[in-house]
């Protein structure tokens, strides 16, 4: 029997500023070599969890703190945070911010600087810790160049470098593209199995469930509603709150009333010409050196009733295909036309009129002091008359149900929310064609899914077209897959016709899921894909 | 992108092969020295001497073309102005000896336009574009030559404490983060129909069209800061005296080079004492126009 490496007693915090506890009366223990699954909807309390186990609560983040976190043996409340940090170690959700040397040694060492440890020892603990996450080579290399798995990996040899006992990992693959996140996690089971007990909160349970965690625990509404075994997870939870692998779902939903068909792009269908090109790439070639080339002869057109999935892994070149279309970017040699215009005629702004892009954290767009203003931004811009400017914004507001909403500041509201902002400013333009850049990033499951299905029925859109690592949505929501590497598109058809080769996935760094194998053992029976809770019912 | 490190190794660099402690110790006495003269021919060693730092610094001049293009229309520009206006010269001459008179041939509202071509307004604009124009091109190289990974050490060594200089050393990190993001916002906003270039209006109404860019870049850093501070606290910053681990050592070529600049700052600190290097116009050109 392991001993026990951390006991959480009856813990329960307030933030000062907050009404309510954000977690409520919490008690587990974990043993050493253990990977423990913590699952749950957005603000269900799981990143106050790690800040209580890690320190920063109450250090950091004040509040009221009842209960007591025991360190191997020893209460957190009763320890110096540099004394907390040398035990139990956390990498954060997004590695960009939490990565602060400018050089891969520096990063690793920073937390022995800190601790003043001699030079000779500091390099030694760096080459261990680069060595047993086997990325050395970086040693050298800048970290703002890196890639986000490497990223990450960095982050955690940084913290590995600190000889923690225990790992505490918030969201470790948000950013990630499927096989860089199947690597941090065979890195994160390694780590287990030698001994660390690690605490892993995580959105992507399915993709956890794959290195074989001990256990799971599933909190809801600041509370444990379940810990146990991975077998009894999905009897327990929500199938429509946390992302379980298909076959439980498909059991689970056996039971209940099967989903509602969802109206794909009713704007489209409405149209006389459904297969009238809006948007045609002949040819295109870019590079952002003059001797390095990022996309290589890509050719396609984007017509009316598409729903396009782009996947592909991180730095294959599918942002830089998306910028070209709205006119971000301008091909090195080919053409992009949009309408039948070609890009290198037309500014950004008139492109606006067919196109809207919508990023991928609605921060990096939204400014205005209300909402109102905030869609009205668009239109202007593109000297739409004043009055239609007012109609636009009402029926963008009605379409996205933010109505009531109009005199809010968006920056004020919860981030789903402010997601529809976003969309609803693309929508005020009278854009034809929506763009999303990773759509789902920063939501849980459910909200999500939620947001997809909303989207998908919007009147306003003639073709959607979405860069996404989620193999899921490409399978439940497009009805074309564009496969993109290595700045080639490698296959370009119906979710079926791109999806069925696993093989060309993974050399496309795409790692099937459970709900795709699903679909395509099960093509023959369904004619199309579609999501579980469907295929229950089929 | 938006951002990009200007440093990189260059071999050959005379420069680069100093310790940076000792290169910004002696840009520092030499930025008081020149700033102490304002006389042309006190002026010129640091001309050259700008010249000799930039020519033996290995730096391409593809890399170093539009900043030294920008340097020096903007100086040139700046000393022109002085030149025209005669504004800030009355400080340090009291009397102006007239070369040449020009004056328009119409007038504006009754007034003619004229500009007085004084000695004393050729030789301040000369030499404050020379005082400035050496500055700036040692100021200029310092990002082309200083390693981003040493300034936190730098500073270090230089007697800073070490939350200031690992500050710095922050600051060199987040750059390109900080760039990224405003490129982010920019592309958002521009494919909202946003034109940066056709910003119009007085002062206030162009800042304050500046608000779709400015706010969001903004709030990203300062959510962003939240999780960079608890990433410090997380690996123990502040608890202590930190190791840096880069070492720096002074080399024998270090101290002699510091020891120049003290040297050049104490010359300087005695001649401006017996009223020596202040502005200066030759005497006979001055009798020449008497």
């Amino acid at each position: 029997m392991s001993e026990l490496a951390l006991i959480v007693e009856n813990l329960s915090f307030r933030y000062r500023d907050r009404q309510g506890a954000a977690i409520h009366n919490i008690s587990f223990a974990a043993n050493a070599g253990e990977i423990l699954l913590i699952a749950g909807a957005s603000g269900c309390g799981k990143t106050t969890l790690i800040r209580a186990i890690n320190g920063l609560i109450p250090r950091s983040y004040k509040g009221e703190l009842t209960g007591r976190v025991l360190i191997q043996g020893e209460n957190t409340v009763e320890m110096k945070l540099s004394t907390i940090s040398q035990k139990v170690g956390t990498v954060l959700q997004d590695p960009e911010r939490q990565i602060l040397g400018t050089k891969v040694l520096n990063e690793v060492a920073f937390g022995l600087e800190n601790l003043g440890l001699p030079r000779q020892e500091i390099f030694q603990r760096v080459d261990e810790a680069l060595a047993h996450l086997k990325i050395q080579h970086l040693r050298g290399r800048d970290t703002f160049l890196l890639s986000g798995g490497e990223k990450q990996k960095v982050a955690l040899a940084g913290v590995l470098a600190m000889h923690p006992s225990i790992l505490l990992l918030d969201e470790p693959l948000a950013s990630l593209d499927p096989a860089s996140a199947a690597e941090t996690l065979d890195a994160v089971r390694a780590l287990a199995d030698e001994g660390m007990t690690v605490l892993m909160v995580e959105h992507r349970v399915e993709d956890v469930l794959r290195i074989r965690p001990e256990r799971v625990l599933y909190m809801s509404e600041g509370q444990i509603r379940y810990l146990g075994d991975v077998k009894g997870l999905s009897q327990v939870v929500n199938y429509r709150e946390v992302k379980l692998p298909a076959e439980d779902i498909l059991e689970r939903a056996k039971h209940d009333p099967a989903p509602a068909q969802i109206k794909v792009l009713p704007g489209a269908a409405a149209s006389p010409s459904n297969y009238e090109a809006l948007v045609k790439f002949e040819n295109v070639a870019f590079g952002y050196e003059a001797d390095k080339e990022v996309l290589h002869g890509i050719n396609l057109e984007i017509r009316r009733g598409d729903v396009i999935a782009v996947l592909g892994p991180n730095g294959s070149g599918k942002t830089t295909f998306v910028k070209h279309a709205i006119g971000l970017l301008k091909p090195k040699s080919g053409r992009v036309l949009v309408n039948g215009k070609d890009t290198k005629e037309s500014s950004v702004a008139e492109i606006a009129n067919t196109l809207g892009y919508v990023f991928q954290s609605p921060s990096h767009m939204l400014f205005a002091p209300t909402v109102r203003e905030e869609l009205a931004f668009g239109p202007t811009n593109l000297k739409h008359p004043k009055d239609e400017i007012e109609k636009e914004v009402k029926e963008a507001l009605r379409i996205v149900n933010l109505s009531d909403k109009e005199q809010d500041p968006p920056l004020a509201l919860s981030f789903g929310q402010q997601k529809r902002v976003s969309i609803a400013a693309i929508l005020a333009m009278r854009s034809r064609i929506l763009v999303m850049d990773e759509p789902t990033a920063g939501q849980d499951y459910q909200n999500y899914m939620n947001f997809m299905d909303s989207i998908l029925q919007l009147p306003g859109f003639e073709a959607i077209l979405f860069i996404t690592h989620d193999v899921d949505l490409a399978v439940i929501y497009a009805n074309r897959v564009l496969l993109v590497a290595d700045g080639q598109l490698m296959a370009d058809g119906s979710p079926h016709e791109t999806l069925r080769d696993f093989n060309r996935l993974q050399a496309c760094r795409v790692i099937p899921s459970s709900l795709l194998s699903l679909n395509v053992k099960r093509f023959g029976e369904t004619g199309r894909f579609m999501r579980a809770e469907a295929l229950a019912h089929v | 992108m938006l951002v990009a490190w200007r440093y990189r190794k260059r071999e050959n660099s005379f420069i680069q092969s100093f310790d940076p402690r000792a290169w910004l110790i002696f840009y520092i006495c030499v930025l008081f020295s020149t700033l102490s003269f304002w006389d042309v021919r006190f002026l010129l060693p640091f001309f050259f001497l700008a010249w000799f730092v930039l020519l033996t610094s290995g730096v391409k001049w593809h890399e170093i073309r539009r900043a030294f293009i920008f340097i020096i229309g903007f100086i040139f520009i700046f000393a022109f102005l002085t030149f025209l206006t005669g504004r800030g010269g009355t400080e340090v001459y009291e009397q102006e000896h007239l070369l040449k008179k020009l004056e328009a041939s119409f007038t504006i509202l009754g007034w003619r336009p004229a500009l007085d071509i004084t000695v004393e307004r050729i030789f301040f604009g000369l030499a404050q574009f020379v005082r400035v124009f050496s500055l700036g091109i040692l100021t200029v190289l310092i990002p082309y030559s200083l390693d981003p990974a040493l300034y936190g050490i730098t500073f270090r060594g230089l007697g800073l404490p070490d939350k200031i200089a690992y500050a710095m050393d922050l600051t060199m990190r987040f750059i390109p983060t900080f760039g990224r993001d405003f490129q982010l916002t920019m592309d958002a906003q521009k494919a909202r129909g946003y034109e940066l270039e056709k910003i119009q209006g007085g002062l206030f109404e162009q800042v304050r069209k500046l608000g779709p860019l400015m706010v969001p870049v903004t709030i990203h850093a300062i959510i962003g800061s939240e999780d960079i501070i608890d990433a410090m606290d997380l690996r123990a910053f502040g608890v202590g005296p930190r190791t840096w681990l880069q070492q720096l050592t002074y080399q024998k070529r270090d101290r002699i080079l510091i020891g120049v600049g003290v040297a050049i700052l104490i010359v300087t600190i005695v001649v401006s004492m017996f009223g020596l290097g202040q502005f200066w116009v030759p005497p006979a050109l001055l009798a020449l126009v008497s």
